[in-house]
């Protein structure tokens, strides 16, 4: 399996990003893994309007992006304080992190165009991404330039590297 | 709420929206683009136009629809793109303001009406002043092509 892509976050269209191939795996922080083409992936970043929206308080934001190709599952976690996952991180930093995601999910609103990065993971099946970043974007040509870049990546990067590197 | 929940509104243009296209279907999940143009008003409408909106709250008079009269309410303003033109429904996009001549975008479901006339009834909505049409255009027939290029091929 192809791993130069796996540390970037690829940009990809609903459609290619739901149509992954998962595969079970033996590490216990990803059991599931990702790949596109050969290549594995961990980490993308989508761009569409936010078409729903499930607010847990401090639980989770649960919210889908519409890039008019398909939609993509998003959860941003707002547990930082209260999970185990996160008490072997220094306080201040935790902290920080839980500041940043609540500043996130307030700008997180229905019919905004956003632009989200985080991890390629699955739940119920289904991928989604587990959000590190978002941006909101005000520019209406965004998305349109965000198309243009993840069909020129697929073609000249995504499509061809585990043929160039095998 | 899982996002297969959510259908994606398909990226249509006005001109896409003929009775014989494919996205031309009951119940089609759009996302379209246009100008927003004054609403023609029909004969016996009431209208109540706040200052600088066009989305008009129309009661439907009795006889002239064929529904009971006074018992329905609808917000409906029209989207134009060249020579094509598209009715829709805002009722749920109360937060939204409206602005002749400003471009805005909707996704939302086709409802095509006994008449053959379309009505998209918008779930989403929002002003894009600024956008470039013609690259919007031009992008949209490029992403067609990579998608109808990944269906023949799947890169998984």
């Amino acid at each position: 399996m192809e791993h130069s892509l796996y540390n970037t976050h690829v940009k990809l269209l609903a459609f290619d990003l739901n149509s992954l191939t998962q595969t079970s795996s033996s590490s216990s922080s990803d059991p599931i893994s990702f790949s596109r083409n050969g290549a594995l992936l961990s980490r993308a970043e989508t761009v569409g309007t936010v078409t729903s929206r499930d607010l847990k308080p401090n639980k989770f934001l649960r919210f889908t992006i519409d890039d008019g190709t398909g939609c993509v599952s998003c959860i941003l976690w707002l547990n930082q304080i209260s999970s185990p996952y996160f008490s072997r991180r220094s306080p201040p930093d935790v902290r920080l992190i839980a500041q940043h995601a609540l500043r996130f999910a307030a700008e997180i609103k229905l019919g905004v165009v956003a632009r989200v990065r985080g991890k390629i993971t699955s739940y119920r099946g289904v991928t989604q991404i587990t959000v590190s970043d978002v941006v909101i974007e005000r520019d209406p040509n965004v998305e349109m330039l965000h198309w243009l870049d993840c069909i020129r990546l697929a073609r000249k990067v995504y499509n061809i590297i585990p043929h160039s590197n095998k | 709420m899982a996002s297969s929940e959510i259908t994606s509104g398909a990226l249509v243009t006005l001109q896409d929206l003929h009775p014989s296209s494919p996205y031309f279907k009951q119940g089609a999940s759009l996302r379209v683009t246009g100008k927003t143009r004054e609403t023609f008003l029909s004969q016996g409408h009431y209208c109540r136009v706040p200052v600088s909106l066009i989305t008009y709250h129309f009661t439907q008079a009795k006889g002239k629809s064929g529904l009971h009269d006074y018992s329905v309410e609808t917000a409906i303003a029209t989207i134009v793109d060249g020579s094509e033109r598209l009715k829709i429904n805002t009722q749920h996009l109360r937060e939204l303001s409206f602005r002749v001549g400003s471009i805005y975008q909707f996704i939302g479901e086709l409802l095509i009406q006994p008449d053959n006339e379309a009505v998209l009834q918008a779930r989403m909505g929002r002003n894009v002043d600024g956008i470039d049409l013609n690259l919007y255009h031009q992008s949209l027939q490029l992403l067609r092509q990579f998608q109808a290029d990944h269906l023949k091929k799947p890169a998984t």
